[in-house]
């Protein structure tokens, strides 16, 4: 695996490049998923200390819904679509409504619908996400079943130390919001898309960049 | 007497004379590994991150794996006062926060490699573990206190346990 705090300023705004185009796509499905306006920012290339990946995202007590695939082919990664609770309970109701006309409140849906939905959500989102960027790279890939959790910040991100902690102390990944706006209650639901590629991964991402 | 407590980050390792609190937030694969001697009134908390070293080089931190971890946290213990007959262990974490059905994803499982690398290690130095709160789905917070040895898990919606 290619040394990842040796990464050039070139590299690392490559790889950056990568996770810009995938969340354009992945904005533009959950766009008209909802029928709502998508704002997204400027997706950013982060290497980040393993023993401080839940600080770098927040209060790692907090409870967040998280929803997580593995994509195998020849990129392989792992990409997370994470979000406060609350805003995934809203992006569930949002859904359902807007898809089957319910106004039933996210308090009073089931659980197994409320994670049902935003795994479906999820993977929309994230399927999205790495369908854009095979495409860039002219590879194939398979996409997992979604798995979906609500815990703790630092809970769900252990998945993100124990992919990198076995080769180091540094994590490379791919982070970009999105958010949910002009909705009625004047309410912003936003979310993380992290896309943690494979370490042995990395090499292959730049040489089809061309930025070795 | 009151105890003030001490948060450990990921693998930290700590051992401290009571009256002390030790406390691991948001375990999700991770072990929370506490040994104690009551009569020594020494414990030791390790935040355990994976389960082998693989002959890493030296400088990680010794309380990342469970294979490091437990030697070095038992030999601490030994110096601090503790002997070795009287040193308990008690393990929680270790869960699995996603499962993917299907998917070949090794790292997905690595919480129960935690649990029993840590098990085997510490059998392998003599070190009986009394209680323990492992596996399942959920993450857990720990608090450990020195002044009746009991580790209080907290486990999002399910509240809290002792043990």
């Amino acid at each position: 695996m290619a040394d990842l705090t040796a990464f050039s300023d070139n590299q690392l705004d490559a790889i950056r490049e990568v996770g810009n185009i995938g969340t354009g796509n992945a904005a533009t499905a959950l766009s008209s998923l909802l029928s709502c306006m998508i704002h997204m920012n400027v997706p950013t290339t982060e290497l980040v200390s393993i023993y401080e990946l839940a600080e770098h995202y927040g209060d790692p007590l907090q409870t967040v819904g998280a929803v997580f695939v593995r994509s195998s082919g020849s990129f392989q990664c792992s990409l997370i679509f994470i979000q406060p609770e609350q805003d995934a309970l809203k992006l569930v109701e949002l859904l359902l409504n807007h898809q089957f006309g319910s106004f039933i409140p996210y308090s009073e849906l089931p659980p197994e619908i409320t994670d049902s939905a935003l795994s479906e959500v999820g993977n929309i989102v994230l399927s999205s996400f790495l369908n854009a960027i095979n495409m860039l790279l002219g590879t194939q890939h398979q996409i997992s079943v979604p798995g979906v959790a609500h815990d703790m910040l630092s809970s769900i991100l252990d998945v993100v130390a124990s992919i990198y902690g076995q080769l180091g102390e540094t994590a490379l990944l791919v982070n970009t919001e999105l958010s949910v706006e002009g909705l009625d209650d004047g309410r912003r639901i936003s979310g993380h898309i992290i896309l943690i590629p494979d370490p042995d991964s990395l090499n292959l991402l730049l040489e089809k960049l061309k930025v070795i | 007497m009151a105890e003030n407590s001490i948060v450990l980050g990921m693998a930290d390792l700590l051992v401290v004379s009571a009256p002390i609190k030790l406390v691991t937030l948001g375990l999700g694969s991770c072990i929370g590994l506490v040994v104690y001697d009551t009569f020594a009134k020494i414990a030791g908390m390790a935040h355990i991150m994976l389960p082998d070293s693989r002959g890493l080089r030296g400088s990680e931190k010794v309380g990342k794996f469970a294979d490091t971890a437990v030697p070095f946290i038992v030999e601490e213990m030994l110096r601090k006062g503790a002997t070795r007959p009287r040193i308990k262990a008690k393990i929680a974490g270790g869960a699995q926060m996603f499962s993917l059905p299907g998917a070949s994803a090794e790292f997905l499982t690595v919480g129960a490699k935690n649990v029993a690398e840590t098990k085997k290690r510490l059998a392998r130095l003599g070190i009986a573990v009394i209680a323990s709160d492992t596996g399942g789905n959920k993450g857990r917070t720990i608090e450990f206190s020195t002044s009746n040895w009991m580790l209080k898990v907290k486990t999002l919606g399910k509240g809290v346990s002792e043990i």
